[in-house]
């Protein structure tokens, strides 16, 4: 049984989505909040920070018995000049020698001591300069192209040369990726806050009965639970290993090393359970979600979730929006899974372009599944009133199983009624 | 504005991985690693050529981008430089690099990849410039002293150049001249040009 079924709150008028006013200024407040992070996020794909720039400076602090400063222009001419003219020695041997007509040439300018490395902040125009090349620069430049050889070195990977692709994943990653799983996430959130804080929880509309139907056994409710204690852990590690650099390198870099060391070890260590839950689950579930044609009714009335008034459609014991999460969640968990166990075995078998491909597949998936499953969470917990008890108790309220999956109760009760 | 470059002429490597054996000696690099080798192509065909190939410490390195802990940066003189302490061996880099250059090595369990490694350009890591700590994880710091990479200053036949890229492309050019032939800068549109078409 469970605590919110008593007879004592049967009665209560509490009917209409709206009336649930908490639980909409909460909402509120959280929509205003996600709001200003997803303009954070729009800002951070546009604010041009996507190239590399060199963030440290390297300069000669001591040269023919003078100090320079760190910062000072000198310091960095200096480093140029003496590697550039190290550079000369490599020329032609009849220009630098070791050779029998010329003499040992001297070896340039050398520092005193050690050179040191700075930080520094106006690494732009380097990157934009390094960009631009003359004519005879040009002229020497091959297209770049995919290239594999053979290597005398035993190393996987030692055969290759070049592969352009790589340029391209970059982009994949870096900018399509977290970008749009971040923008997913964050919308996915906003969206919903905003639905809760307008329409308010889905209420049982004809209130609380005092009945309750069992609805899922204990196995199926362990699974559930250790599915998903280990998709959240898994989520959490993933957006660590996505944009820990954007929300933890403002607490220094050595926060960020230990975070991510962290999510890199607990990211496995979340992965058994999660594929063990996401097999059972397929065998336990699969046979109720198959697509049947009431779900095209249900879609089309929008699950009878935007108004308190009328009729809900009717649904057997998954409707199509369960059906729905269930299939991201075998579908969309196995790719993750033999993805990720293609990624924690480098080369046993696959290669490189299909680990890249894989890397890929599994930031993509994995940031757009857990858009999909904070919508799941959502209306399991505050979005639907009497929802959670069915994944918690195990029983559900009998006016809710009316409301949402009228086929089902009708079923149950003529077998009860059969049956006693 | 030194920016610092390889080029290897595929007309001269001769693939006696001196570059690769002196680059290990040098650093010290460990078991399972190697930050330079050697690549031959069309092997015993005409038209064989062989090239050393390591970082080749990209303009816009699309490593430093991926990286989600910042162990990668760049310096002012080109080099791509990496910082062990906050390396989580998720093995971005070695996805986004053209070249194959971050190494791991594979000591831990489940097949993670351990900690990165790769060509500093003989140029230590965030450690003070010279000390044992840097040595132990990145190797000698040749730059720091005013020299170039080993691997390029041991090459016998100079096919392997290193330093600034002015300098070495007119090196190049002038070698070219004299011989007549040359099939070019190896990697370098991928390498230092990636937005030119």
């Amino acid at each position: 049984m469970t605590d919110h079924a008593g007879p004592q709150k049967h009665d209560a008028v509490s009917h209409h989505g709206r009336d649930f006013k908490a639980y909409r200024i909460g909402a509120a407040i959280v929509a205003l909040i996600l709001a200003l992070a997803l303009a954070w996020q729009v800002f951070e794909i546009f604010d041009g920070d996507a190239r590399t720039v060199p963030e440290v400076r390297w300069g000669v602090t001591t040269y023919n018995g003078e100090d320079i400063g760190i910062q000072d222009t000198a310091s960095s001419l200096l480093t140029g000049t003496i590697l550039t003219d190290r550079t000369t020695f490599q020329a032609e041997r009849y220009q630098t020698g070791p050779s029998p007509e010329q003499n040992r040439p001297d070896y340039g300018v050398v520092p005193d001591t050690m050179m040191t490395n700075s930080p520094m902040d106006d690494g732009e125009k380097f990157t934009e300069s390094w960009a631009i090349f003359d004519d005879d620069t040009g002229a020497m430049l091959r297209e770049g192209q995919r290239i594999i050889g053979i290597s005398s070195l035993p190393y996987p990977n030692a055969e290759l040369f070049e592969r352009p692709f790589a340029r391209d994943w970059r982009l994949g990653i870096a900018d399509i990726a977290t970008h749009l799983g971040t923008l997913a996430i964050l919308g996915m959130g906003f969206i919903l806050a905003l639905f809760l804080a307008v329409r308010g929880r889905v209420p049982i509309a004809k209130g609380r009965s005092p009945r309750t139907v069992k609805r899922f056994t204990l196995f199926e409710r362990i699974t559930h639970w250790m599915t998903s204690v280990s998709f959240i852990g898994l989520a959490l590690t993933g957006i660590v290993l996505a944009v820990g650099k954007t929300l933890f390198l403002p607490f220094g870099e050595d926060v960020l090393g230990a975070v991510g060391w962290i999510s890199t070890w607990g990211h496995m260590m979340f992965f058994p359970p999660f594929a063990l839950g996401v097999v059972a689950m397929a065998v336990m579930w699969a046979p109720g979600n198959l697509p049947s044609k009431i779900d095209l009714n249900w879609i089309r009335k929008g699950g009878g979730m935007l108004s308190d008034e009328g009729p809900h459609p009717p649904a057997k014991k998954f409707n199509a929006g369960q059906k729905a999460i269930f299939w991201s969640a075998v579908l969309g968990g196995g790719l993750m899974v033999v993805t990720g166990v293609t990624l924690m075995f480098p080369y046993v078998w696959a290669d490189l372009g299909t680990l890249s491909w894989a890397m890929l597949i599994h930031a993509i998936v994995g940031l757009l599944l857990i858009s999909v499953f904070i919508g799941h969470v959502y209306i399991g917990t505050v979005g639907m009133e009497g929802a959670f008890w069915a994944m918690w108790s195990g029983r559900v309220d009998r006016n809710w199983a009316e409301q949402h999956h009228s086929i089902w109760l009708e079923r149950i009760e003529t077998h009860e009624r059969d049956g006693t | 504005m030194t920016r610092l470059k390889f080029l290897c002429d595929t007309d001269r490597c001769i693939e006696c991985n001196a570059c690769a054996t002196s680059c290990k000696n040098e650093h010290d690099v460990p078991w399972g690693m190697v930050r330079r080798r050697v690549v031959t192509i069309n092997d015993g065909e005409p038209g064989e050529k062989s090239i050393a190939i390591s970082c080749m410490h990209c303009t816009d390195a699309p490593c430093v981008a991926v990286c989600p802990v910042s162990t990668l940066y760049q310096t002012d003189i080109g080099v791509v430089l990496h910082d062990k302490d906050t390396c989580i061996g998720c093995g971005y880099c070695f996805y986004a690099c053209p070249f194959g250059a971050p190494q791991f090595p594979r000591a831990t369990q489940f097949g993670t990849r351990g900690i990165m490694d790769k060509c500093t350009y003989c140029a230590g890591g965030p450690e003070e410039n010279g000390s044992e700590a840097e040595y132990s994880k990145y190797g000698a710091n040749r730059i720091a002293e005013g020299k170039l990479p080993i691997c390029a200053e041991v090459c016998s036949t100079r096919a392997l150049l290193a330093g600034d890229g002015d300098v070495v492309a007119e090196i190049y050019r002038e070698r070219v001249v004299a011989r007549g032939f040359g099939s070019g800068a190896w990697g370098w549109k991928t390498a230092y040009y990636p937005e030119q078409s």
